[in-house]
């Protein structure tokens, strides 16, 4: 990979199905995702919600994902990721993933790339962004 | 019911013993629909990374009884080494701050997930902001 090169966007619709596998697969029952009544109108640190929304740890997967899909295993055994959730997302808001190399150094056979990568929403709401760092060998 | 205005930086959250089964790597897999399915160079199945996260935040979740209505604010996540499927591992959390800012209190965990031989695979912060 070159400085500016895309990573592979991954993209979902969310639905209330899901992120309530999620909870339960993740331990995380939040009523904010899972109840209606309750999250309907809960301060979201300034705003309020219209509904249920998607765990950040579940959006923030999908940028796992993308990372996995274009680092393998040297994502596993070397990445790093420091976001913010800027956003809530809503059960049938189609989200989409997006990264690029920022920059490259490279040492002792090791190339360390760092990425911009967030996710956002159809309409292009910032829903999560941060940076990833990842090792790569040279002979890979 | 926890005094959270009584917890302390660098106050030990939890230390508990995870296990990353078959079982909970597909029902993780399924949540979030993830098809990148890693694995090692001899075909071991690998955890998705953010399957050992969620399992360490869950332990926050559960340590700090988080109230509904609480939001996740910001993540840190750092990936020491794939770990298999089917991995024993150790996670222990720790409080590094706790403020009160409008309304809402701070809280800043971070979580060290470690293998059997005491390797740390994933280290992290949460930042979680709670109704004060």
């Amino acid at each position: 990979m070159r400085q500016g090169d895309p990573l592979p966007t991954i993209e979902k619709k969310i639905t209330q199905a899901q992120v309530e596998r999620y909870a339960a697969a993740a331990g995380d029952f939040n009523p904010i995702h899972l109840d209606a009544d309750f999250a309907t109108g809960a301060n979201f640190g300034g705003s309020t919600l219209d509904g249920t929304i998607a765990h950040g740890m579940m959006i923030l997967a999908y940028i796992s994902e993308m990372l996995t899909v274009a680092f393998g295993e040297d994502w596993l055994s070397s990445g790093k990721l420091k976001v913010r959730f800027r956003a809530p997302v809503y059960p049938g808001e189609t989200i989409a993933t997006y990264g690029n190399v920022k920059k490259i150094d490279v040492s002792n056979g090791v190339s360390q790339l760092v990425c911009a990568v967030g996710v956002r929403k159809q309409n292009g709401d910032a829903v999560i962004g941060g940076d990833a760092v990842v090792s790569v060998a040279y002979n890979r | 019911m926890i005094d959270y205005s009584k917890l302390e930086s660098g106050q030990r959250l939890s230390s508990e013993r995870l296990i990353l089964d078959a079982n909970a790597v597909a029902n993780y897999t399924i949540a979030v629909g993830d098809a990148s399915k890693p694995a090692a160079a001899d075909g071991t199945p690998l955890a998705p990374p953010m399957a050992i996260a969620a399992l360490a935040l869950s332990a926050v979740i559960n340590a700090l009884q988080i109230p509904g209505g609480a939001i996740h604010a910001g993540q840190e996540l750092d990936f020491g080494e794939a770990v298999p499927v089917g991995a024993a591992l150790h996670c222990t959390a720790t409080l590094a701050q706790n403020s009160v800012r409008r309304n809402w209190r701070f809280l800043v965990v971070t979580t060290e997930v470690a293998a059997n031989d005491g390797k740390v695979v994933m280290a992290g912060k949460s930042s979680i902001m709670l109704p004060a």
